[in-house]
């Protein structure tokens, strides 16, 4: 059994890597100490205990993923894959009648599929896209990556958790692009989105035409092909007005403020103003660690889950900010960096998943809690209060490390 | 075109595209936190900081010897705060329970009223002591719902004074526009009516704030030491010229019957005694006005609401001849040795015109005439005078100007003149016997009581007016000084010092004369001058009027009494007049010698 760990060179690791998560967990500790400091509830107030806990907890996954060698994710990857889709059904099961199914109850503890769900369809698009076999200019195979993202993403939109079904498309298109896909291709995916969104008024929608066509025109692909997309994308423009106009006022209005075109001021969009005013009123400096009145107020609600980052807005001001944005980026750049490095392929696709993953709970948490994204519900790595998205995280890390220490091997 | 990018090329594309990403993310920090700084610092602080404001005692109102008039009581308002009790429905029943208005009223009041997420917004008025103690002990399940001190007016004098005092009521939403009450919020209790009105901007004060420090859900969390609390400023008090003892006593005199008197002091133009009647119980408007009695208020034909004094016009009826005897001096028409002969009426082309006593006066000058009130003397009097010098002399005495007494809505006569009366009957269209029916003061000229005081006034003190006020002087509550009213002294130019002897002499034999048609209004020693009327009134009984001043030697105080459909200005005027001499100069003589 030695034998299979001898080749791991811990001197390998990529300790900067490890140090940038390890400080982003401390600055979550005390954004979520400083915002369950005043809480009356003992619940919240043994939110900074518990983080503590489950960070060991994660500390400890972690390792266990970094020792285990790559063969074993490969041979896992089937197995885990179907489970994760057994467990999203079977919680759609159990909790039929429930408005609200997104939880598994074992004992007297409480599991959510869909992280799991992350980390299996990151392995499971890995080890399909690495397969010998696999050609990215073949239609079928394109079709079957999307499938694969598809099937957990449908099942977690209706428990319904449309945030987090979002974050598999964001795995999707960067580990297809990553694993080979043409360029070619990844435009003509893009497409629709494209027209879909610029088909509301005539001339972003002209605009977007033409450009589809200059592009379609430079790729220089078969004229069959080309005058194909171009025809689908008119008929999607013409298409989504129309099913714009049939859908009721209470759905458009529901997807204005999902997309954070309509405000709602009675629900989410207060939580949106008060993130601003915390960040804002923060300043340069901050107000100081515990001395942040929407905070310490409690003027936000969900200070220490989804909205913990305007705590750090408030507290550390625009330095503090800055360290964790910094951090944040660093880590994505030097995943990216191991992705490109490692030598095997399987390796390097799953940590672009993993940063995928991580990165699209970033930008999309942190621009949600300035007022730039809508509010999803995802909640931010490393620094958001709650146990199960903190081991998926540290997971990835894991994932990474994993990757960083074999990167010399084939 | 290369069919794949290399993974190094690929590692480029999603670095860059990783940073424009966070570049767009540290940007948007950087207009939050340091361009837009200020501007969200201060919203933080609307969230965390509650003002409280501390209502200010509202001045008190005092007699001229400093009797208390108009005192305050406690009383408390409930409030809810709508932030708080936005979602809260457990909240809104209990308080709608104890409060005793449905949650749905609750709310419609707050979605009507409220002006701010943490302005408070007044629920009920005066709540009384079972109400409060209610809300202090459910105080943990009632967030937002609050109590404050609000003033309420009691008179403990036993004077009722409603015109002269006013009351006290909700600004109204068309008055919040007006630049006076910029400052005002929806449910503050403002000044309504007379003086509470007049000088509500003095007896109001100053609100007080406190700031505390609240958490997002409206809890308290401590007073903030940064934000010192602002104390109220009370209202200043107002000493007012009013004479308690004259006005208790003319209120209860009058107080069967439709009118009013005013009573002023020759030398200052204080008011002493301003009674209007019928009144209304001023209680009435201390607590919220239920529906029913404003509209039987409004309602009521005899006009409770009306300032009679002060807001309606009369013909003034034969006081008004020494306007004429003014002006027939003055322009040389006559002298007073001038005789007209009165078999009881006269003619104007095939127009009859009768005198009072219908008997006629025979023949009379002009202090026989002035002395009998004799109709035909002054028609034959305003022909020879004509319409143009007595409207000229009806405007020297001031009847086309108001006083100017610190009331609100005091209505200026109305003097017809040559342009008016082309106006009403087109040009040189009017009859000519209509001089004789202003000579007697009918037809169209309109005075109020309060005008007739004046000339009252005028006449005693040979042409000197000073202006009628109420208030002596301000007083601040915390440092005792003093403010005095300010008061304009106005000399009748047009009218001579001669004038004024023969009409002072007039008047005096109108209470002295053997047939005197005032002799009811002298009492003891104290000689009175005076001037009966009796106004004809298309609508019923005619109106009594009796105007005058007494000492006659050396006039301190000048008068005008009016009763509505009263008759006989000597008969039921002029006792009253009696009344007040007989209060104002033997009872302060008897304070007096206590002293």
């Amino acid at each position: 059994m030695m034998t299979k760990f001898e080749d791991i060179k811990v001197s390998n690791a990529d300790y900067a890597f490890f140090l940038a998560v390890l400080l982003l967990c401390i600055i979550g500790l005390i954004a979520i100490y400083s915002a369950s400091y005043q809480a009356e509830s003992p619940a919240l107030k043994d939110n900074f205990a518990k983080q503590l806990v489950w960070l060991m907890l994660g500390l400890i996954l972690m390792g266990i993923i970094i020792i285990l060698p790559v063969r074993f994710f490969w041979s896992l990857a089937y197995v885990l894959y179907f489970l994760t889709i057994f467990l999203l059904i079977l919680t759609l099961v159990i909790n039929r009648g429930n408005p609200v199914a997104r939880w598994l109850p074992i004992g007297s503890f409480q599991f959510q599929p869909s992280e799991l769900a992350k980390i299996s369809v990151v392995i499971f698009l890995a080890r399909y896209l690495a397969e010998e076999k696999r050609d990215l200019n073949k239609f079928k195979d394109i079709l079957i990556a999307f499938v694969i993202v598809l099937v957990p993403a449908l099942l977690i939109v209706n428990q319904p958790d449309l945030g987090t079904s979002l974050v598999f498309f964001a795995i999707v298109l960067p580990i297809l692009f990553w694993a080979g896909l043409p360029s070619f291709y990844l435009f003509i995916i893009l497409t629709p989105f494209i027209t879909m969104i610029s088909s509301f008024n005539f001339y972003t929608y002209f605009l977007a035409m033409a450009l589809i066509i200059v592009v379609l025109l430079l790729f220089k692909r078969k004229i069959l092909l080309s005058s194909l997309v171009i025809i689908a994308n008119i008929v999607m423009g013409i298409i989504t007005p129309m099913l714009w106009n049939q859908m009721r006022e209470y759905q458009r209005h529901r997807i204005l403020t999902f997309l954070g075109l309509e405000m709602d001021p009675k629900g989410l969009s207060y939580q949106v103003i008060q993130s601003k005013v915390a960040i804002g009123s923060g300043g340069f400096w901050g107000k100081g660690i515990l001395k942040g009145t929407q905070t310490q107020l409690r003027f936000l609600p969900e200070q220490h889950t989804d909205f913990v980052f305007s705590v750090v807005g408030e507290e550390l001001g625009f330095i503090g900010s800055s360290i964790v944005l910094i951090l944040f980026l660093f880590l994505l750049l030097r995943a990216i960096y191991i992705a490109a490095k490692v030598r095997n392929k399987f390796s390097g696709l799953m940590v672009i998943g993993a940063t995928a993953v991580l990165g699209f709970h970033i930008i999309i948490n942190i621009g949600m809690t300035v007022g730039m994204m809508p509010v999803t519900g995802l909640p931010l790595p490393f620094l958001s209060y709650g146990g199960s998205f903190l081991l998926v995280s540290m997971s990835f890390v894991g994932i990474i490390i994993n990757a960083s220490i074999r990167r010399f091997r084939y | 075109m290369q069919p794949f990018m290399t993974l190094a090329k690929k590692q480029v594309v999603y670095s860059a595209f990783v940073i424009i990403l966070f570049m767009i993310l540290i940007a948007r920090f950087f207009y939050l936190q340091i361009y837009k700084q200020e501007q969200y610092f201060k919203a933080s602080e609307r969230n965390r900081i509650r003002e409280i404001t501390v209502e200010p005692n509202r001045g008190l109102m005092f007699d001229r010897n400093g009797e208390v008039l108009v005192d305050n009581y406690p009383s408390y308002s409930a409030y809810a705060i709508p932030f708080e009790v936005r979602k809260a429905d457990s909240v809104l029943n209990l308080a709608g329970r104890i409060l005793d208005i449905s949650p749905a009223e609750i709310r419609s009041i707050i979605a009507r009223e409220r002006s701010g997420q943490f302005t408070p917004v007044k629920l009920k008025r005066q709540i009384d002591f079972k109400t409060i103690s209610l809300i202090e002990e459910l105080r943990l399940d009632l967030p937002g719902i609050l109590y404050q001190n609000e003033p309420r007016r009691y008179y403990p004098s036993g004077i009722r004074a409603p015109h002269l005092f006013g009351y006290l009521g909700e600004v109204t939403k068309s008055e919040l526009n007006q630049p006076e009450y910029k400052n005002f919020r929806l449910g503050d209790i403002v000044g309504k009516k007379g003086l509470e009105r007049y000088y509500d901007s003095e007896l109001r004060g100053l609100r007080g704030y406190q700031y505390v420090e609240v958490d997002a859900y409206g809890r308290e969390i401590k007073a903030l030491k940064d934000k010192p609390e602002i104390l109220p400023v009370p209202g200043r008090n107002l000493h007012l010229t009013i004479d308690a003892p004259l006005q208790r006593m003319l209120e209860a005199r009058m107080d069967s019957l439709q009118g009013g008197a005013v009573v002023v002091d020759c030398h200052t133009g204080g008011v002493l005694a301003l009674v209007s009647k019928p009144d209304f119980d001023p209680e009435i408007f201390t607590k919220p006005v239920p529906v029913e009695v404003w509209h039987s208020l409004i309602n009521d034909p005899r006009k409770p609401l009306y300032d009679r004094m002060v807001q309606s016009l009369y013909p003034p009826g034969s006081t008004y001849k020494l306007v004429l005897v003014a002006a027939a001096l003055e322009t040389g028409s006559i002298t007073p040795s001038w005789k007209a002969f009165c078999p009881g009426y006269t003619w104007m082309g095939r127009r009859r015109f009768d005198c009072w006593n219908i008997n006629g006066h025979g023949e009379s000058d002009l202090l026989q005439a002035i002395e009998q009130s004799c109709n035909v003397y002054f028609y034959k009097l305003g022909l020879k005078v004509g319409l143009d010098h007595w409207a000229h002399f009806s405007r020297i005495f001031l009847f086309d100007k108001p006083t100017g007494i610190d009331l609100i809505n005091e209505r200026a006569g109305l003097v017809p003149d040559r342009a008016y009366l082309d106006r009403q009957f087109g040009k040189d269209q009017w009859p000519k016997g209509l001089i004789f029916n202003l000579a007697i003061g009918q037809g169209d000229l309109l005075v109020s009581p309060l005008q007739m005081a004046r000339l009252a006034m005028i006449i005693a003190n040979e042409g000197v007016y000073r202006q009628f006020h109420i208030l002596n002087y301000l007083e601040d509550p915390l440092t005792k000084t003093k403010k005095p009213a300010q008061v304009d002294s106005v000399r009748i130019v047009g009218v001579s010092a001669e004038t004024f002897k023969i009409i002072k002499q007039g008047m005096y034999r109108v209470c002295n004369g053997d047939r005197g048609t005032g002799r009811a209004a002298n009492y003891r020693d104290i000689t009175v001058a005076g001037k009966t009327g009796t106004a004809q009134n298309p609508h019923g009984d005619d109106h009594a009027w009796f105007i005058g001043f007494a000492p006659f030697e050396a006039p301190q105080i000048a008068f005008c009494i009016f009763v509505e459909n009263g008759g006989s200005g000597g008969r039921n005027a002029a006792p009253i007049a009696r009344e007040i001499i007989k209060n104002y100069f033997f009872r302060a003589k008897t304070n007096d010698d206590k002293i």
